[in-house]
This record gives structure tokens, sequence and C-alpha cells, in this order.
């Protein structure tokens, strides 16, 4: 179990038209016995950086510290990390007992006898005692994945890194995978890195999550933090399904009253101080709404024309036009809408965030008690 | 919209179609125009692959003596009759021809002669092809594509051409391979009058000759070995000899064993090389099998003891390539 830090840390590639950065001056810390998720879109950088921190991927500048010990410029076979690949990446001809045990063998003087035994007891702990004797084309993408991790967990090394791990599995393996990784990392206490693609999963697993996106990292923080003051608008809409909805609107303010103007019918009037401070002497500016803040049958709001009912059982995403802008929102599924409805949207000011419509940078977000600490708590604020 | 999406693209392929299989069960239909259609291969089969394989079974049973005259049966039907030819004119022998092997000298030294050049070029060829095929699966390696069709072109090389080329080159007072041999202060190599020299030019030239199209075949499966195998291996611990030892070769396994077994099977069937190079000599030491039959054949016409001598090399080799699967594991 060990601390990573990485610390200025870039990776540019040479193609044919150029140099391409693929991550760029990163600064991070990853405490002793953390869950840290790295998300973001495809091209993000997520995995380079999980590849950098596990050695396969040589760092163009920049160093990386497990403890105080500068790994930069080890060898991955060197630098006492397990990683579990998202095409699991077992040995074909290998069985399942031979998969488990190999890293023990190369790189330990632990006799047979004692190897076999703790071959059984990681088996046993990931429940795949049965599988030992057979081949991994034998087995399903579920039990591949066990074996994959028990192949990691059998070494207890001192980093943990997940390379997407269950993208290959279907949604209900995965919510089942999701939870016993989980359980495992607690039980084993060893620092672990994540990568997914999914923000379901990385605000469902982490302790914290880091948000990428090309190449830079967004922010990092507590996933519910996250959620409740992102940095940017970026951050806003990648995490939260569906994303948040975003209207550009040309401000207004006649005394108390700040008045958004945005496409089509969006009017938004606000007495509320704190959205008149945020926005400073700004007259234009993104809103940002989540989906589930919206409300249907308001006594005031903007009005929106539906175009698709997703129907989920207890709850319905409508999804509806304002102008260009999509809008999507999270109602109640006693309220029995379909396309071509016009509905009343409201939220409350409480509610809204509010970006730079240049930069993206937030100036206003949900959780004003905890914004200050948060602050904190970013990394790499600036973008 | 794409193209393909488009509905009137849609209708005119869907009517076609209609169109098409309407004209196709309006057709009257003949029972048996199918197989019409595959005879021609079955008469090629016939003719040029399975009759000879069995005739030369019938024929290691017999003694020839020369083309057949009349006929081996006749039917008269009256209106028209049928008239097999002799095909040739044979002797029933029994199993003499195969008995005759036992004290044959010449068939000894002719099956020993094979081995031995096939144990000095089969281990060589496949270690030197697997050397390249890593060499130029490596990363570092630049213009891997022209490479790979220079070491492969010999394969394309003519038979009579490329001996001619080998039997100056291993001339043993103006050869390159003696010029050489001297120029960097070794004595001159008779590989022409030495028995084991003459052997050991055989299998140097076959390597030559095969060693790229062996390389080809180990170089597609270095290239089907998936590179996160090494990754999950390097973070297990694995240096570089391990990755080799425990991705490389089992991963690599079938093809290996495919190049073996091809290459044992081919050497077993040497001709062309010491027919033009050596010709079988110095004192028969390079009579391969295939040659002696050659001669049994098409010299002496001792036909029915040259398939006897063919059906016990198909023998020879069937059992060394089910050993070879056998000690590699494939199942």
């Amino acid at each position: 179990m060990t601390s990573i830090e990485l610390d200025s840390v870039n990776k540019i590639y040479d193609s044919e038209g150029g140099e391409i950065c693929a991550v760029n001056d990163m600064d991070l810390e990853i405490q002793e016995g953390e869950f840290l998720v790295f998300v973001g879109p495809s091209g993000c950088g997520k995995t380079t950086t999980l590849r950098m921190i596990a050695g396969l991927e040589d760092v163009t500048t920049g160093t990386i510290e497990f403890g105080d010990e500068d790994v930069t410029d080890l060898r991955a076979r060197d630098r006492d990390i397990a990683m579990v690949f998202q095409d699991y990446a077992l040995y074909p001809h290998m069985s399942v007992r031979d998969n488990i045990g190999f890293g023990l063998r190369l790189s330990t003087d632990i006799p047979e006898s004692e190897i076999a035994s703790m071959v059984e007891e990681t088996a046993e702990m990931l429940g795949i005692e049965d599988l030992l004797p057979k081949k991994p084309s034998d087995l399903s993408g579920g039990q591949q994945q066990r074996v994959a991790l028990g192949r990691a967990i059998i070494r207890e090394p001192s980093v943990f890194l997940l390379d997407e791990p269950l993208s290959n599995l279907d949604a209900k393996l995965r919510d089942s995978m999701r939870k016993e990784i989980m359980e495992l990392q607690q039980q084993l206490g060893i620092t672990s890195v994540y990568v997914t693609h999914d923000q379901t999963e990385a605000m469902a697993m982490s302790d914290r999550v880091a948000v990428l996106n090309d190449g830079e990292l967004q922010q990092c923080g507590p996933p519910e933090d996250v959620y409740r003051n992102p940095t940017n608008q970026f951050v806003a809409g990648f995490l939260g399904s569906p994303s948040m909805n975003f209207l550009e609107a040309t401000v207004s303010s006649d005394g108390d009253t700040v008045t958004f103007n945005g496409d089509a019918d969006f009017v938004y009037h606000s007495e509320a101080s704190s959205i008149a401070e945020a926005l400073g002497d700004r007259n234009r500016c993104t809103v940002g709404i989540r989906p589930e803040d919206l409300v249907v049958g308001a006594e005031s709001g903007f009005n929106v024309t539906v175009t698709v009912v997703e129907a989920m059982g207890d709850e319905n995403v409508v999804y509806a036009q304002v102008g260009d802008a999509e809008i999507r929102a999270r109602v109640d599924s006693q309220h029995r809408l379909s396309a071509g409805d016009d509905i009343l949207l409201g939220f409350d000011d409480d509610n809204v965030y509010l970006f730079d419509a240049e930069t993206g940078d937030s100036l206003r977000t949900k959780d004003l008690d905890s914004a200050e600490e948060t602050e904190k708590r970013i990394t790499s604020p600036e973008r | 919209m794409s193209i393909r999406e488009h509905s009137s693209i849609q209708a005119v392929r869907t009517e076609g179609r209609i169109a098409r299989n309407r004209v196709r069960d309006s057709l009257p239909s003949f029972p048996g125009v199918p197989y019409l259609y595959i005879l021609p291969f079955f008469i090629f089969f016939a003719v040029f692959l399975a009759f000879p394989v069995v005739y030369t079974l019938y024929l290691s049973f017999f003694e020839y003596h020369g083309v057949g005259e009349g006929f081996l049966f006749a039917i008269d039907l009256g209106v028209f009759a049928v008239e097999v030819p002799r095909i040739s004119n044979v002797e029933f022998v029994g199993l003499e021809n195969y008995t005759r092997m036992v004290g044959d000298g010449l068939f000894w030294l002719s099956m020993w002669n094979t081995v031995i050049i096939t144990v000095f070029q089969m281990p060589l060829m496949v270690l030197v092809s697997l050397g390249v095929a890593l060499a130029l699966n490596a990363s570092f390696i630049k213009l891997s594509g022209l490479q790979r069709t220079l070491i492969a072109l010999p394969v394309s090389a003519n038979f009579v051409a490329y001996s001619t080329i080998f039997l100056m080159i291993f001339s043993e007072q103006f050869g390159l391979a003696n010029y050489v041999i001297q120029l960097v202060g070794f004595e001159p190599i008779a590989w022409q009058s030495d028995r084991w020299w003459a052997r050991v030019m055989l299998a140097i030239t076959l390597d030559w000759r095969w060693m790229g199209y062996n390389m080809l075949i180990l170089f597609a499966g270095l290239q089907n070995i998936p590179g996160r195998l090494y990754e999950a291996a390097e973070i297990d611990g694995a240096s570089a000899w391990q990755k080799f030892r425990y991705v490389t070769v089992p991963q690599l396994k079938p093809m290996l064993l495919f190049v073996i077994v091809l290459s044992t099977v081919g050497s077993m069937q040497l001709f062309s090389e010491p027919f033009i190079i050596t010709e079988g000599g110095p004192s028969n030491s390079t009579i391969t099998i295939l040659y002696y039959i050659y001669d049994q054949a098409f010299v002496y016409f001792n036909l029915g003891y040259a398939s006897a001598l063919t059906y016990v090399l198909v023998g020879v080799v069937t059992a060394l390539s089910i050993i070879e699967m056998k000690i590699g594991g494939e199942d």
C-alpha cells in the first residue's frame, strides 16, 4: 500500500501530423488506500495516465512517485503493481490456476506448495474455485474478469490499477462486479486507480473522482462534491445522467431583479442576491439546470414542447426543445406526458448553476456552503 | 439519410430480387444438374490424384515388364463392345517388392542420407527463421515490409537455376564459399568430395530457399499474439526471456509445429537439389530416398519396386508427422 503522486506529468506522442499531447501537465496526489476513478470521454487521456502509472507508457516530462520513491524511470515489473485490463489479457494457453499463480512464480521465491494454497484461497475469495483447472477460453466474460482480478490481488501489490474492467460485461453482471470490486478494495485496502468512461460507475465506486478532458485534469474530488460543485461546464455536463441542461442567455438587471433571456421562450427572473453576485457585470452567461431539478406544472417557468418521453417505470425522462437547445427533465411517472404536449417547466433559484459564456468556468454552483471547502480539494481548477 | 436507407432504392432492390426469383422459379429444373457443375473438379481429381494413388499401391504388388498390350477385359454387348486396354504388362509378385527393401543396401543408404540431411537442415532452419521473424517483428526495425519481401524472395526461385548457382558457389576450387572461408583464414572445405560436407551443403542450400517462407509463417504468428499478453506478463514480473518462454513460444506453438512438420515432409521429399548439385555423390552419400525412387522408376523402369518404395516413404513421413504432432501436443 502506497500513495501515488503525479507531478507535472506530460505525455506527448509524435505523429505524422506533428505532436499530439495526450496528457497535459497533470498534478495529482492519490492517498494511501484510496479508490480513485479517472473518468472522461474517449481520448481524454485517462488510460494513458493509468498506463504511465503502471510503467507501460513512458512519461515525456514530469515525475511519478510511489510513496517517497521516484518510479518515473522504473520498469512496470519493478513497480509492485497489479493491473486488470479491459479485455482481461489472461494467458490463453494456461489454466486458470496457472494464470493466477504466474506472477508469484516469476517474481517471488515462494515454494510451489504455498503458491498452490494461495491460489486456492484467492479463488475461493472470488468464488471461482471450480474453474481452476479450466482454460480461459472455457470461461464466460464475467468469470474471466474474476480470474483477472484474482491474478491481480494474489500478489498483494502496493498499487492496483484497473483499466475499464467492466466495459466488456453485460449490464447486470457489471452491476454485481462493481459491488464486488468495491468490497474487495475495501477489504484489502490497496491504493486503487480505476479508469472508466461511465460516469455512473465513477460516481458509485470512487472515494474521489478525477474528471479528465482533452488530456487535462478538470476536477478531482469526492463524487458528490464534484457533482454539486463542478468547476466548469464540461464537468457539470459530464457527470449526471441524463446530463445537465445548458441554456445560453443574455442577462439584464433591473434593481434587485436579474432577467435571463435565452432562445425561444426561455425567460427567467430571479431576485436571489447570490445570483446577482455570481454574475458580476456580465451580460451573457450559460444557465445550467439538472434534469431532476426541473418541475412540471410549476406556477412559473418556461414553455416547451415535448419531443420524446422515455418511460423508466418509476419516472419518465422527458425530452423537449427550447429554440436550438434540447431540454431533458426527470419527472414523476404520474405525469402522463406524450410527444407533442406543451408543458411549463419550472425550477427553483437554489438549483441554478451559472457558467461563464466564454470560458465555461463555474460562476455559481448548487451547494454554497461547501463550495469553499471543495475549492481546496480541487487540484487543478484552471483550464 | 444515407443512400442505403433511401426508400426508392430499397424498392428497386427488392423488385429486382423478386423478378430474378420469379424467372428462376419459372425455369424447368433437371435433377442432377448441380452435380454437372462440380463434375470438372472430380474428373481432374480422379485422373491426376485418385487414380495414381490407387494405381501406385496396385503396382507395388507387381513386377513391371513394359507398356501393356491388348485388353484387360472386354464386354461384348452385341450392339457395341466395351474394351478396357491394358496399361502395363505386369506380373503379380505379392509382397516381394517390400521384402526386397530389407536387403537393399542402397535403399537403407538413401533413407539414412535423407534423415541426416533433415536432421541438419530442419532445426537450423526453424531456429534461423524464428530469429529473423522475431527481429523483423521488433518495433525498432525499419522497412520491415521490404526486408520481409527480400528475405522471402528465394522461395520463388526456379529449382534448376538456384541449384546451379549453389553448385557454383560451393565449387571446391573456384566457388565463392571456399573463397570467403580462405579469406578469413580457414582451410577450404571439400563440399563436393567429402560425404558429410556434401550433406551439409545440401542442408544450407535448402535452408536458403525455405527460410524466408517459414519466416513469413512465423512472422504472421508473431503478429497475431496480442500485445496485452506481454503487458500482463511485464506486470507479473516477467523478464524478456520469460516473456519469450511463457508467452511467445506457447502462443506460436501451432505455427512452429506447422513449420516443423512441413519442413520435415519437404526434406524427406528432397530431390531436385541433390539431382542437380551433387548428382547423388560423393559415393552415393547424397542419394535421397526420392532420388532413389526416381532412379528405380525412370532409369531402371522398376515401376513395381518404385511404387513399393513410394508407399514406404509415405508411411515414414506420416509416422514422423504424427510423432512431431504428439510431441508438440497438438490435439
